[in-house]
């Protein structure tokens, strides 16, 4: 059990710097999930924890040792890869129980660890099988049982569930979830999709071209987002974005569209967005804080395209002041493609961004 | 619809032409010799009476020893195969998973200070020849891993020009190095150390003609294997030499079968290195074969046994070969 703490880490591959100084504590018994798109350093930041990949600049500390120059077999991670990465040649307790034979640990201990892995992955009627004759999800709880025995400080997951197919990846989700309330470890894991992130993690890192851009627990990310890219990121589907102008009404504020359409800000977010008063900003609402129907406060009208019934809602994805626009409505709701379409906004969800920067107002 | 039978009729006129030698040899082999010298015949029991005679004249030693012979071919092949084998999978597996960045200016260090310090130490201090040689080596090999240490000028060279002086060790005329190894054994010989016509001079010298086979061929399987599986390895701190032998090996599997059976090939048939290298005692099967025509006659059938000697296992290795092949070389099974 320990604490990870990265401090200035960066990382060139020759010439070209995949990721900048990057800063990232992660607490003891801790479950972070690093998210972000392909291609962003989830991976390489990963490995840099585990040794695997020497970080060209910065310290990272495990517990209280400082591992940055050690090798990755003395820095007491366990890692489960994404392919399983299994020694296709051993058998499962082969598999499970390699590492602790190649440390010279006492045989008994050996087998019990191994049983006890078996017994709480279900692993048990497969022991004596090759990697070959497993299915995909079995594999990977191999894999999870090789990084349990081993007892590491920390885990480390590089999207686990990617091979797997829908259904198998929603079960392991929680199991790799329940896993971590019983060892009470540390555990690091990457993954690009968000909600992966969001249902698993006790704390999500949104990383985007190897800069954090946000780390925060899954609700105060959803809510409260620190820049569009994170909005755009977290939640399915994607955030409205609006380009809109704040301006006086009466004693108040309002946005105005592109279309003319005024949305009344609600009081409470007055004093705060004061100051852009007469500013150009970017309105981001997300498709589920949308009602069909003008009886709402503040209202716009959008011309739907496509119309997605899913059963418990339906999606009108369309364009609203020039922009493209989803909005998540009533399954019964009344509407057909490109008709022009009144939408009810909720604006006590509303979010404001700079157009420049792209932080959140 | 035509285009098939044509294929066919070709396929088995070429394979006739490949099997036919085979066929006439052990026909021929079976032959007395009134059936070879009386013009050719074909279809034993019909042509000739076969007969065993050639065979157990081989056996009984009056046409030359064939047992030794054979023995050596075996133990200097299956030794040389596997070292061989062994030290050019190490290279290889070096080559595919770290990086080498050699300096062109250390390489030349290395061969200045070496041929430098033999004249030097020959010549100057009146070393024999082949110690000249030991001392020469034990500086040049320091200073050179010194020198690519240093931020010296020049070409840094990188796997794959590491690779490249590898595979280009056979490209020059084999009759260059075996007239220079034939030297080198022969001055190391004088210091009482026998290497000409021995099992060890022998076994040495196919090792190093082999090796750049062994890495050419193992580098492209090495570097198909998963790097994760020796990544999770790592991360569980397993020795690099342990994940080399227990997990590498064993998944490089049908690429070291592959390479072993055209590595022994190579070796068995080797004829020129043999030839100068030994004198009686260590000769192997090419040798006595080239020798069976020109002291013994146009004994035919004699000529023939001697050959089936020479081509019977390599034609089981060819064979299993052929099976790895269907079978599929790559690395089925492995994911
Ligand atoms: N060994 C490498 N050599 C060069 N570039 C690399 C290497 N590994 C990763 N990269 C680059 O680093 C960036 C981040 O990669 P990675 O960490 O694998 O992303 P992610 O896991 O988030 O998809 C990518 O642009 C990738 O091309
Ligand atoms: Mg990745």
């Amino acid at each position: 059990m320990a604490d990870v703490r990265l401090q200035g880490v960066s990382k060139a591959f020759d010439e070209v710097t995949v990721i900048p100084a990057l800063d990232l504590e992660i607490a003891d018994t801790e479950f972070v999930v690093l998210v972000g798109p392909s291609g962003c350093g989830k991976t390489t930041t990963l490995r840099m924890i585990a040794g695997l990949e020497a970080a060209s600049g910065g310290t990272i500390t495990i517990g209280a040792r400082d591992v940055t120059e050690l090798r990755p077999g003395l820095r007491n991670c366990a890692m489960v890869f994404q392919n399983y990465a299994l020694y296709p040649h051993m058998t499962v307790a082969d598999n499970i129980g390699y590492g602790m034979k190649v440390r010279r640990m006492p045989k008994a201990e050996i087998e019990a660890r191994i049983a006890e892995a078996a017994r709480i992955l279900g692993l048990e009627p497969y022991l004596q099988r090759r990697p070959k004759q497993l299915s995909g999800g079995q594999r990977q709880r191999v894999a999870i049982g090789r990084a349990i025995v081993r007892q590491p400080d920390v885990f480390l997951f590089d999207e686990p569930l990617s091979n797997l197919d829908a259904k198998l990846r929603i079960e392991m989700r929680t199991e790799i979830k329940s896993l971590h309330r019983r060892l009470n470890s540390t555990m690091v894991y990457v993954t690009h999709d968000q909600v992966e992130a969001m249902t698993m993690a006790d704390r999500v890192v949104v990383m985007n071209e190897g800069r954090i851009e946000q780390a925060a627990d899954p609700i105060t990310l959803y809510e409260r987002p620190a820049n569009t890219f994170v909005a755009a990121f977290i939640g399915a589907p994607s955030m409205n974005f609006v380009p809109a102008q704040v301006t006086a009404k009466g004693e108040g504020l309002a946005l105005r569209l592109e279309d003319g359409s005024e949305l009344a800000i609600p009081p409470e977010r007055w004093e705060r967005y004061g100051l852009y008063k007469d500013r150009a900003v970017t309105f981001g609402i997300r498709p589920e804080h949308n009602a069909g129907g003008d009886t709402g406060a503040a209202v716009i009208r959008m011309t739907a395209r496509t119309i997605e019934p899913l059963g418990p809602h339906t999606l009108i994805i369309g364009e609203a002041a020039g922009r493209g626009y989803t909005a998540q409505v009533d399954s019964h709701f009344p509407a057909a493609p490109d008709e022009m379409v009144p939408i009810s906004l909720d604006m006590s969800k509303m979010h404001i961004f700079d157009p420049e920067t792209g932080s959140c107002i | 619809m035509m285009r098939r039978p044509l294929v066919f009729g070709l396929c088995l006129f070429w394979a006739l032409v490949t099997l036919f030698p085979l066929y006439w040899t052990l026909v021929t082999s079976l032959k007395p010799p009134t059936a070879v010298n009386g013009g050719p015949t074909y279809l034993p029991f019909i042509d000739f009476v076969p007969t065993l005679q050639a065979y157990r004249d081989a056996f009984s030693g009056i046409r030359g020893d064939f047992i030794a012979p054979f023995v050596n071919s075996s133990l200097i092949s299956i030794t040389a195969t596997a070292l061989a084998v062994l030290f050019g999978t190490m290279a290889a597996y070096a080559l595919v998973r770290f990086e080498f960045r050699v300096r062109l200016l250390s390489g030349l260090i290395f061969a200045a200070v070496a041929i430098g310090g033999f004249v030097l130490f020959n010549e100057a201090l009146g070393y024999s020849r082949a110690e000249a040689m030991g001392l020469a080596f034990a500086v040049s090999l320091p200073a050179c891993l010194l020198a690519n240490r240093l931020p010296l000028p020049g070409p840094v060279l990188g796997n794959n020009d590491v690779l490249f002086w590898f595979v280009s060790q056979r490209m020059f005329p084999p009759i260059v190095t075996a007239f220079a190894l034939f030297l080198l054994y022969s001055e190391i010989g004088r210091e009482g150390f026998k290497l000409l016509d021995s099992f060890l001079g022998m076994v040495l010298c196919y090792t190093a003609f082999s090796i750049p086979i062994v890495v050419w061929l193992m580098r492209d399987f090495l570097a198909a294997l998963p790097v994760e599986i020796e990544e999770a390895a790592l991360v569980d701190d397993v020795p690099r030499i342990r994940i080399f032998f227990e997990i590498v090996l064993p998944m490089a599997r049908p690429g070291l079968i592959a390479t072993s059976l055209i590595t022994l090939a190579f070796i068995w048939n080797e004829f020129l290195f043999a030839l100068l290298l030994t004198t009686s005692e260590w000769q192997t099967l090419p040798i006595l074969l080239s020798g069976q025509n020109s002291y013994r006659g146009d004994e035919w059938w004699a000529i023939s046994v001697a050959a089936l000697f020479g081509i019977a296992p390599m034609m089981v290795v060819a064979m299993l070969l052929a099976k790895l092949m269907r079978s599929g070389l790559t690395l089925g099974g492995i994911r």
